[in-house]
C-alpha cells in the first residue's frame, strides 16, 4: 500500500489514476487466474526447483509446479500477500521506481489487458471505416504519449497537439476551410495549454471568415484559388467561337444560355477546368483535345 | 523565277528497290518489289498519304524545298540535305492527323488552331514542314515564320514604330522573312490586291487595287518600313481569305514566344514586352480566330525559348496563362518518339545513304544499343549516327 499511497503523491493526472487502476487490476487478476502450467514448465520448474529450494530461505522456497507468474505476480513485481520475497521496489525512492511496464514479459502483458477490458468499452460498431469517421468526427486531436526506460515520465515533446481538420467539414464553410487543415501547436508547456489554444483558435478562425473586408471585392483573377471557368476568357472564346459557327451556318436566336447548357460546352469546361487546377497530364490534355475536337466539330475520319 | 508552286510537281522516284508496302497497290509509276524490310519508296502523291505509309520515307526535289521551304527546316536537316543530296522526309502519325483534319475542315467556320507540341528532339518542327509542304502542293498561301523565337531575342536594330509610337520596329527580321515569303507565293504576290491606300512616306505610297507584290518590295526596298509592310500583307491576306478564292495556312514554330518575355531592352534600359513589338502584334492578331478560310498550325518550342526551364514541354507550361487564353480552344498534337516501325526505317535509311559507316552498325547488336541509346528520339539517333 506504500507503493500507491507513493503513486498517489505525483498528484491527479491520468497517468497515476492509470497506475492506480492497473494495481488494482493486477492484483485482482492475480487473485483470479488460474495457474497455467504446461507439462515443459513444470518439469523445468521440477529440476529447478528442489535444488534451489534447498538453499533459499523458508520464505523463498518454491513449490515445483508452482507457476512463476503465480509466485511473483503479473507485474514482476511481487504481491504483499502471494510470497515473502521482499517487493521489488520497497526501499527504493521514488524516483527509482520505474513507472511503465516495458519489462514485463508478453504473456504478462496479456494479462494486464484482459484486466483492463473491464474498464474499456467497445468502438462503436457504426464507425468502421476512414470516410465515416471523418464525416462524424471532422476535427481530430492527436496527442503522443512517450515511455522511455527511465524512471521519469516527463517528455517535452508530450505537449504538442496536433489539430486535424478534414476537408468534410470545410465543405459547409468559407472557403478558407475547404481544404484540409492540419496545425500543430506547442508553444505552452503543457498539453492541455495546448490543446485549449487550439480549439480556441479554431473557433476564432471560423468566426472571422464569416467576416467580409471591403478590399475582397478588389480580388482579381490572379488571386482566385482555383479556376472557375465562368467569366473566364476561355468561356468566352468558346462562346464567340460557337456563335460565329451558327452565323455561318445561318442559324440564328441561338443564345448564350442554350449553348452553355449544351453538351459540347460543358465537356469543354469541364476538361478545361481539369487541366488548369489539376495541372497538366497525359490524360488531361487528350480530354482537352476530344472536348475542342468536339466543339468545333473537327471530323477525324479520312 | 517562273515555277509555280500551284502546278502539281512530279516526285522524283527512288531507284530502291528494297520496298514493302502492306495491302497497297502501288502508285502511278512505283517500282515497289515487296522484299526484304520496308525501307522506303517515294510516293506519288502526299494526298494519298494514309497510316499505310507510317514509316516510310518521302523525298521532294530540291528546287521545290528551296522554293517551299528556304527557310524552315531545322539546321541539322538542312546540313543532311546538303550531304545527302536529297530530301527525305519520314510520313509519321501526327502529320497524317493533322492531314485529315485539314482535308475534312469546313472552311467557312473559324480557323482552327493545331498546336504540335512534345518532348525535344521529337520531330515538331519536322512535322510542321511536312504540313507547310502538303499545303504548298495543295495550293494554299502559306504564311511560314519559321522561328517566332527569333523575334523576341537578339535583335541589333529596333527602331521606333512610324505609325505607332508606343511600339518597336525590327527592320532586318521583317525584311528577312519578306524576302522568303516572297520567294514561296511568288504566284499569289500577283493575284492578291490591296484593298485600301498605304502611305509609306512622305513620297512613297502604294494605291488601292495594286497587286501585293508591289507592297512587299516597298517593305524590301526601304527596309526601315519592312515591320509595317508585314502588318499590312498579314492584315490583307487575312481579310480576303475570309472570301474562299484561296486558303491560307498560319505555320509557326516557336509559338510560345509571341507570349513569353523578350531580352530586348529599349534605350532607357527597360525591358520591353512582346506586345511592343510590331511584328509580334501584328502576328497575334493572325492567330485570333476571327477570319476563316485556313487553319493555324504552330509548335511549341522549348529551345530557344527564353525563361523557360529545359524539361517544360507541355502546352500550358511553355504558352503560360496568356498564350494558353489567347489559343484556346486550340486542338494540342501530341509527337512522341519514334515507334519501333519508324526506328527502323530510319536505321534502314540511314544504311542505304551510307551514313552508316562504322562495321558494327550493320550488326542486330548495333541496332539495338542505337536504338537503347538514342531511346528512339529522332533527334538523339541523328546526333549519334552522324560520327559512326
Amino acid at each position: 500500500m506504500a507503493a500507491a499511497v507513493g503513486w498517489g503523491a505525483f498528484g491527479s493526472g491520468r497517468w497515476p489514476a492509470l497506475a492506480r487502476c492497473c494495481w488494482r487490476a493486477e492484483v485482482a487478476a492475480y487473485f483470479s487466474a488460474p495457474a497455467a502450467s504446461s507439462p515443459e514448465a513444470q518439469q523445468r520448474e521440477g529440476e529447478g526447483g528442489p535444488a534451489r529450494s534447498a538453499t533459499l530461505p523458508p520464505g523463498m522456497r518454491l513449490n515445483p509446479g508452482r507457476a512463476w507468474l503465480r509466485v511473483v505476480g503479473p507485474s514482476g513485481r511481487v504481491g504483499s500477500s502471494a510470497c515473502r520475497l521482499p517487493p521489488f521496489g520497497l526501499g527504493l525512492c521514488l524516483s527509482q521506481q520505474i513507472p511503465n511496464f516495458l519489462h514485463l514479459t508478453p504473456p504478462a502483458i496479456k494479462k494486464h489487458c484482459a484486466a483492463l477490458r473491464d474498464f474499456c468499452t467497445e468502438w462503436p460498431s457504426a464507425l468502421d471505416s476512414d470516410e465515416k469517421c471523418e464525416q462524424h468526427f471532422p476535427v481530430e486531436i492527436e496527442t503522443v504519449d512517450y515511455v522511455s526506460a527511465g524512471t521519469s515520465i516527463r517528455n517535452p515533446k508530450a505537449r504538442i497537439v496536433t489539430l486535424r481538420v478534414s476537408s468534410t467539414l470545410g465543405k459547409q464553410l468559407p472557403l478558407f476551410l475547404k481544404t484540409s487543415f492540419v496545425y500543430e501547436f506547442f508553444r505552452c508547456p503543457l498539453r492541455r495549454q495546448n490543446y485549449d489554444y487550439g480549439i480556441h483558435l479554431l473557433t476564432v478562425l471560423y468566426h472571422e471568415s464569416w467576416k467580409t473586408e471591403t478590399w475582397e471585392s478588389e480580388k482579381t483573377e490572379e488571386d482566385m484559388e482555383e479556376y472557375i471557368w465562368e467569366n473566364s476568357s476561355s468561356q468566352r472564346n468558346a462562346l464567340d467561337t460557337l456563335l460565329q459557327i451558327k452565323a455561318t451556318e445561318n442559324v440564328s436566336n441561338v443564345t448564350k444560355e442554350e449553348l452553355l447548357a449544351s453538351e459540347v460546352v460543358r465537356n469543354y469546361r469541364n476538361s478545361v477546368i481539369a487541366l488548369k487546377n489539376e495541372g497538366e497530364t497525359e490524360s488531361n490534355i487528350s480530354q482537352y483535345k476530344e472536348s475542342v475536337k468536339k466543339l468545333l466539330n473537327i471530323q477525324a475520319l479520312p | 523565277v517562273t515555277t509555280s508552286i500551284s502546278s502539281l510537281f512530279p516526285a522524283r522516284f527512288l531507284e530502291v528497290q528494297h520496298c514493302r508496302l502492306r495491302g497497297e497497290q502501288g502508285g502511278a509509276a512505283n517500282p515497289i518489289v515487296p522484299t526484304g524490310p520496308y525501307v522506303f519508296c517515294s510516293l506519288p502523291s502526299q494526298a494519298k498519304h494514309s497510316e499505310q505509309h507510317e514509316g516510310h520515307l518521302y523525298t521532294i526535289p530540291l528546287e521545290e524545298v528551296k522554293a517551299v521551304l528556304p527557310h524552315g527546316l531545322p539546321h541539322r536537316f538542312q546540313r543532311q540535305i546538303k550531304t545527302f543530296n536529297e530530301t527525305c522526309i519520314m510520313v509519321r502519325k501526327p502529320a497524317l492527323e493533322l492531314f485529315t483534319y485539314l482535308k475534312n475542315s469546313n472552311f467557312a467556320h473559324p480557323v482552327v488552331r493545331y498546336v504540335i507540341y512534345g518532348e525535344r528532339g521529337t520531330g515538331k518542327t519536322m512535322t510542321l514542314c511536312h504540313v507547310v509542304h502538303f499545303c504548298a502542293r495543295q495550293g494554299w498561301l502559306v504564311l511560314h515564320i519559321p522561328d517566332a523565337h527569333l523575334w523576341v531575342k537578339n535583335c541589333k536594330e529596333l527602331m521606333q514604330s512610324s505609325y505607332n509610337k508606343e511600339r518597336l520596329d525590327q527592320p532586318l527580321q521583317a525584311s528577312f522573312w519578306l524576302r522568303n515569303f516572297r520567294t514561296t507565293n511568288e504566284s499569289f504576290l500577283k493575284e492578291i490586291k490591296t484593298q485600301q491606300k498605304y502611305v509609306w512616306g512622305k513620297r512613297d505610297s502604294t494605291e488601292q487595287g495594286r497587286p501585293l507584290g508591289e507592297v512587299v518590295e516597298q517593305g524590301l526596298t526601304r527596309v526601315k518600313n519592312a515591320s509595317d509592310v508585314v502588318g499590312v500583307v498579314l492584315k490583307e491576306i487575312k481579310q480576303q481569305c475570309c472570301l474562299g478564292s484561296f486558303r491560307v495556312l498560319v505555320a509557326v514554330d516557336g509559338v510560345n514566344a509571341l507570349w513569353g518575355r523578350t531580352t530586348l531592352k529599349k534605350e532607357d534600359k527597360s525591358p520591353v514586352s512582346p506586345e511592343e513589338l510590331t511584328l509580334v502584334y501584328n502576328l497575334r492578331k493572325m492567330m485570333m480566330n476571327n477570319w476563316s478560310g485556313g487553319a493555324v498550325v504552330t509548335t511549341l518550342s522549348q529551345t530557344g525559348s527564353l525563361f523557360k526551364p529545359s524539361s517544360a514541354h507541355l502546352p500550358h507550361e511553355l504558352l503560360g496563362k496568356e498564350g494558353f487564353d489567347a489559343l484556346d480552344p486550340f486542338v494540342p498534337i501530341l509527337v512522341p518518339n519514334y515507334t519501333e516501325r519508324e526506328f527502323e526505317s530510319c536505321y534502314h535509311y540511314y544504311l542505304h545513304c551510307r551514313w552508316l559507316q562504322h562495321e558494327k552498325a550493320r550488326t542486330e547488336d548495333g541496332k539495338e544499343e542505337l536504338r537503347f541509346l538514342s531511346g528512339c528520339n529522332p533527334g538523339q539517333l541523328e546526333r549519334l549516327s552522324a560520327p559512326l
